[in-house]
């Protein structure tokens, strides 16, 4: 039977974290993963990521997983692939089936680093084809480059819903709707308002009623609930759709922990059944650890730190390290997970009712239903100011750990300060010089740069912009609203394209200047038509 | 219906292997080498894979990543072939699958919902 130091099961971003570390160290490591292709989740994530430069943010999930292989390579370890652990016993045996054999092998230690499964809720024709996992639909654009479908309705406004919606719609799919049952979005409001000032409505306090087709999706209806997710008569609505997208939640895959015997236990602030852990990673088998979404559904920035931590404990579990340099080394990587680990959106904040931002400001409740802020709502953020000249207007506001906006201007006129998730403020009296780096940097697409007044009755309004075709200087067309309606004519005035903007366009246009405040996202084509209607 | 992205705005172009022919329940269609099966049955219109053994509903493509067993077809004259993960060759064989079988179930002798035990919700 082969021998290693350290096993690690999934080669996502935790259980590669983890290899490096202890790899580093001297251990001999090896990695097995199910899949063709290592990298995990990573691979389909092709947003920019949020938390401070340690996290790496404002680096694309698929750049961040490069990285990471090409370190794992560097350092010497051995990545398994189109292997499938099978089983676990309590004595470090894994059971692993490659193509048709079953191969037997023993780790000194050993790292589940399995990540999750997506969650599936029944309704009526869930199982017509057409009807797809939000991870289905990621995996068919981003790795395969096909579209699920034409025109998508997606179920579930968590992160995953929001990000795959997005993506969705900057691979051209149409997105008719966003549903979900809770009474409020579930995942960030930068990512909702992305969608929604492109035109896609969201309807909480709905969920579906019927997928109809015979041989697949032809449509949906969804219905409103009430508080105890029953349906509402008469409140139905149809959409003409040829696929329906389920992204309702995660479940760690912990199967091989509870089969090797590891002290489990049912937490549903961490999503479902997870082995129990010390801070460093450990289960109550001394020698077998378990990191990323399978001790706990978070993010990939937290799964590489949770996993760095497990690769050192690792090392010192088997004396390839000192305690007291390990206790050092685990320090730091606690600190950097617990500045991940603060805001609304924090763990321990699960299920808990927030109305006001740490600074004391009432959180937009038009951000938690419809996904966009209202005109009157953004004024009071400290990102939100009236100036002479461009200037940069910030709409994120609520407590997320993230700071690439104030890192990346070179004229500081953006300040978020050492609180991670305090919201950004635009600095008084900064010149801004509209370099545009906190436009194409921001990982919410949050920012835009607005001139009031370029003196002939226009305003110019400069948007992140990562559609295509991307409409070139002097295309007329309309501006949208933050809530996607159609609000009054525009022409593209610039188009800034640039390496350090990393694919993210920077598209100005000139609106009349009483939409200076108002004008978020562009469409080209008929302005006549511009008055009040939804657009898109 | 379903279409191949040519260009994205993050990605670029994506990466293919060589253009292949291969049937689907006998007519020639093209795909790229190495691409999962399913894949390339998407992009040519293809929606149900198989049908259930026993309420002989339609399946098709679920969860993309060889986990459900919603898009197993017969590849090559072997059944329960999971094709969004199975790479694609030049003269594959892929067949719909009638719960566990190339043949329509009339032609199996299986009226509609009466026999088989498969399981109705994989
Ligand atoms: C749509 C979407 C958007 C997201 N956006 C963000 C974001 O902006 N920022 C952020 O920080 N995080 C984000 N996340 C979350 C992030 O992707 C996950 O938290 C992260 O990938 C977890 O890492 P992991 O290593 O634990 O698991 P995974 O990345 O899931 O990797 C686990 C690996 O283990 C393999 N495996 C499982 N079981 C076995 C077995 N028995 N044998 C062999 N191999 C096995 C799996 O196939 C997989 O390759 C997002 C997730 C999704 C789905
Ligand atoms: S445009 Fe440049 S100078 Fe102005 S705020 Fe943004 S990063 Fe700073
Ligand atoms: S404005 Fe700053 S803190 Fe908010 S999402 Fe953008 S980069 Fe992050
Ligand atoms: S679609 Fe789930 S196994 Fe292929």
């Amino acid at each position: 039977m082969k021998r290693y130091d350290l096993i690690v099961v999934g080669a996502g971003p935790s259980g590669l974290s983890a290899a490096v570390e202890a790899a580093k160290r001297g251990m001999r490591v090896v990695v097995f993963d199910e899949n063709e292709k290592p990298g995990g989740q990573l691979f389909k994530q092709i947003h920019k990521f949020f938390g401070s430069k340690e996290h790496k943010a404002r680096i694309r999930g698929f750049r961040i997983g490069q990285q990471l292989l090409k370190e794992a390579s560097d350092v010497g370890v051995t990545v398994i692939l189109s292997a499938t652990v099978i089983g676990m016993y309590q004595d470090k045996e894994l059971v692993v089936r490659i193509g048709d054999e079953i191969h037997h092998v023993k780790g000194d230690s050993i790292l589940i680093a399995t990540g999750a499964s997506e969650n599936m809720v029944p309704f009526e024709g869930w199982t017509l084809p057409g009807v797809i996992g939000a991870g289905a639909a990621q995996t068919m654009i981003n790795l395969h480059g096909i579209l699920p479908g034409k025109r998508v309705l997606m179920l579930g406004t968590g992160n995953v819903g929001l990000v795959v919606s997005f993506q969705l719609l900057q691979c051209g799919c149409e997105m008719a709707a966003l549903v979900d049952a809770a009474p409020k979005i579930g995942g960030y409001g930068v990512h909702a308002s992305k969608l929604a000032r492109t035109g896609v409505p969201f309807y909480l306090s709905h969920t579906i009623k019927k997928v109809e087709g015979t041989d697949h999706v032809t449509g949906v209806t969804i219905a409103q609930v009430d508080s105890k997710y029953q349906f509402i008569p008469g409140t139905e609505k149809h959409f003409d759709v040829d696929t329906v997208c389920v992204a309702v939640g995660l479940s760690p895959m912990s199967q091989l922990l509870k089969m090797a015997g590891c002290k489990m236990v049912d937490d549903p602030k961490k999503g479902g059944q997870v082995p129990v852990c010390d801070e460093r990673g450990q289960t109550s088998i001394p020698g077998v650890f378990a990191a990323g979404d399978v001790a706990g559904i978070e993010e990939a920035s937290s799964a590489m730190i949770e996993g760095r931590m497990a690769g050192v404990a690792a090392a010192e579990y088997l004396g390839f390290m000192e305690e007291a340099a390990c206790s050092r080394e685990e320090d730091e990587l606690t600190k950097d997970l617990d500045c991940l680990r603060q805001g609304m959106f924090a763990p321990k904040n699960k299920g808990k009712k927030i109305d006001k931002t740490e600074e004391g400001i009432p959180l937009s409740n038009t951000l938690l239903t419809k996904g966009y802020l209202a005109d009157d709502e953004v004024e009071a953020f400290p990102g939100f100011t009236h100036r002479v000249g461009v200037h940069p207007v910030i709409e994120c506001t609520q407590n997320i750990p993230c700071n690439p906006c104030q890192d990346v201007c070179p004229k500081e006129c953006i300040s978020i300060g050492d609180n991670l998730t305090a919201l950004p403020v635009v600095v008084e009296n900064a010149a801004c010089i509209d370099c545009g780096m906190c436009v194409a940097s921001c990982s919410g697409q949050a920012i835009f740069l607005v001139d009031e007044d370029k003196g002939d009755g226009t305003a110019e309004v400069t948007i992140p912009y990562e559609f295509l075709p991307l409409p070139e200087k002097g295309t007329e067309g309309y501006a949208l609203g933050r809530d996607g309606r159609k609000l009054c004519p525009a022409t593209v005035s610039r188009v800034r394209t640039a390496k350090a903007f990393d694919s993210t366009n920077l598209l100005s246009m000139r609106v009349p200047r009483e939409f200076a405040m108002k004008a978020r996202f562009f469409k080209s084509g008929n302005a006549a038509d511009a008055a009040g209607e939804v657009a898109g | 219906m379903a279409q191949r992205i040519a260009l994205h705005p993050i990605l670029g172009v994506p990466e293919k292997g060589r253009p292949v022919k291969f049937t689907f329940d006998g007519k020639t269609l093209e795909g790229y080498e190495g691409e999962p099966i399913a894949v390339a049955l998407k992009a040519n219109g293809v929606m149900v894979h198989r049908y259930t053994k026993k309420g002989h509903q339609p399946r098709g493509i679920f969860c993309a990543i060889g986990r459900c067993t919603d898009c197993v077809m017969v590849v090559d004259g072997e059944p329960n072939i999971r094709t969004c993960i199975t790479p694609l060759k030049e003269g594959m064989k892929v067949e719909t699958q009638y719960g566990v079988s190339p043949l329509p179930f009339e032609e199996q002798g299986c009226p509609s919902g009466k026999k088989g035990d498969g399981d109705e919700t994989v």
